[in-house]
C-alpha cells in the first residue's frame, strides 16, 4: 500500500477534514448502461469482514490494514444537500457535502 | 475490487467530457501540513535532495526547507518561500506559477541548477524552476500522468496557503451538448 494512504488510513483520514463538494455531477445514459449500477456496487460491498463500526484505527497494526470500507468513509461525509434527477439522456446529481 | 478494465472506468476515463457532461463541481481540498510532507517523504529515494519539507503559513505564502548536495558548493540548507500565483484556467493561462520571494541568495545557481536537473530527470517538460520562480504547465504534466482526457473539464485550479495547510480549489466543468432539434419546440405558426 502507498505509504500516503497509508498514513490517511491510519489516521483516520483526519488530514481530509475540510473537504467539500458543491455543485452537479451528470452521466450519460450510455454510461449508467454500460454497468455503472454494477460498479458501484462493487464499490460498496464490504472489503472488511466484519460489519461492525471502524474500530479507532490507531489500535491495528499498519501491516495488517486493509483498504477501508467505502459504507465507512460515507459516514465521515456530512451531506448538506442530495438531490437526484434525470434529464434527457442523462442523470444529475446535485450535491453539496463535506468532510 | 473493480479495475480500470471495467467498461465503466473504460468509457468515463475515455471521454470524460462527454461521459460527465453537464457536469459542474467546485471541490475544495484542504492539504495539512502533515499530508503534505508524507507525501514528499514518499519521494523516490536516492537522489541528491536529502530533506525536503514543507510549512504552510498564513497570508497565502509558504516555505520549503530543502538540503541538498549540490555540485562545488556542497551541502547545502535553504528555507525558501513560495507565493502561489493567479488561478489555472484553460486554454488561457495553463501554468501553475509559484514566486520564489525569499530564500535563495545569489549564488545559489548550483543548487537551482540540482533542482532543475532533478526536476528534468523524473518530471516531464512543462516544469520550470529559477530563481524567480516554479511554475508547472497543468496539461503537461497531467497529460504525462495519463490524465489528458481530463485537461478540458478543468475550468479553474487556484492553490492558497493558510496556516497548516495548503487550498486546492478544483472547478470541473463539462459542457452540456446542445439541444437536440427534436428537443427544439417549433415556433408557434399563429405568432407574428
Amino acid at each position: 500500500m502507498h505509504p500516503v494512504l497509508q498514513h490517511l488510513i491510519a489516521t483516520d483520514f483526519a488530514d481530509l477534514r475540510g473537504s467539500y463538494v458543491e455543485g452537479q455531477f451528470a452521466i450519460t445514459d450510455e454510461l449508467v448502461n454500460l454497468g455503472l449500477h454494477e460498479l458501484v456496487s462493487q464499490l460498496t460491498s464490504p472489503s472488511v469482514k466484519s460489519e461492525a463500526p471502524a474500530a479507532p484505527p490507531a489500535k491495528i497494526p499498519a501491516a495488517t490494514q486493509e483498504l477501508p470500507n467505502p459504507k465507512l468513509l460515507l459516514q465521515k461525509v456530512n451531506v448538506e444537500h442530495l438531490r437526484y434527477r434525470t434529464e434527457t439522456g442523462r442523470t444529475v446529481l446535485e450535491v453539496k457535502a463535506g468532510m | 475490487m473493480p479495475t480500470l478494465d471495467h467498461p465503466v472506468l473504460a468509457k468515463a476515463l475515455g471521454d470524460p467530457g462527454g461521459s460527465f457532461a453537464g457536469t459542474d463541481l467546485r471541490i475544495t481540498l484542504p492539504l495539512t501540513r502533515t499530508l503534505l510532507n508524507e507525501v514528499l517523504a514518499a519521494r523516490p529515494s536516492g537522489t541528491p535532495i536529502q530533506e525536503l519539507y514543507i510549512d504552510p503559513e498564513v497570508g497565502n505564502r509558504f516555505r520549503v526547507h530543502l538540503s541538498a548536495n549540490a555540485p562545488v558548493i556542497g551541502r547545502v540548507s535553504r528555507r525558501i518561500t513560495l507565493v502561489p500565483g493567479p488561478a489555472v484556467s484553460f486554454p488561457d493561462q495553463p501554468w501553475l506559477r509559484l514566486d520564489i520571494t525569499d530564500g535563495l541568495k545569489f549564488l545559489d545557481k548550483p543548487l537551482i541548477n540540482l533542482v532543475q536537473g532533478q526536476v528534468e530527470r523524473r518530471l516531464p517538460r512543462g516544469v520550470d524552476v529559477n530563481s524567480s520562480h516554479v511554475r508547472i504547465h497543468v496539461p503537461a504534466l497531467l497529460t504525462h500522468l495519463g490524465y489528458q482526457q481530463l485537461v478540458p473539464l478543468i475550468k479553474e485550479l487556484r492553490l492558497t496557503s493558510e496556516a497548516n495547510r495548503l487550498l486546492l480549489q478544483l472547478h470541473l466543468l463539462a459542457t452540456p451538448p446542445p439541444p437536440s432539434e427534436a428537443s427544439i419546440p417549433a415556433p408557434n405558426p399563429l405568432t407574428p
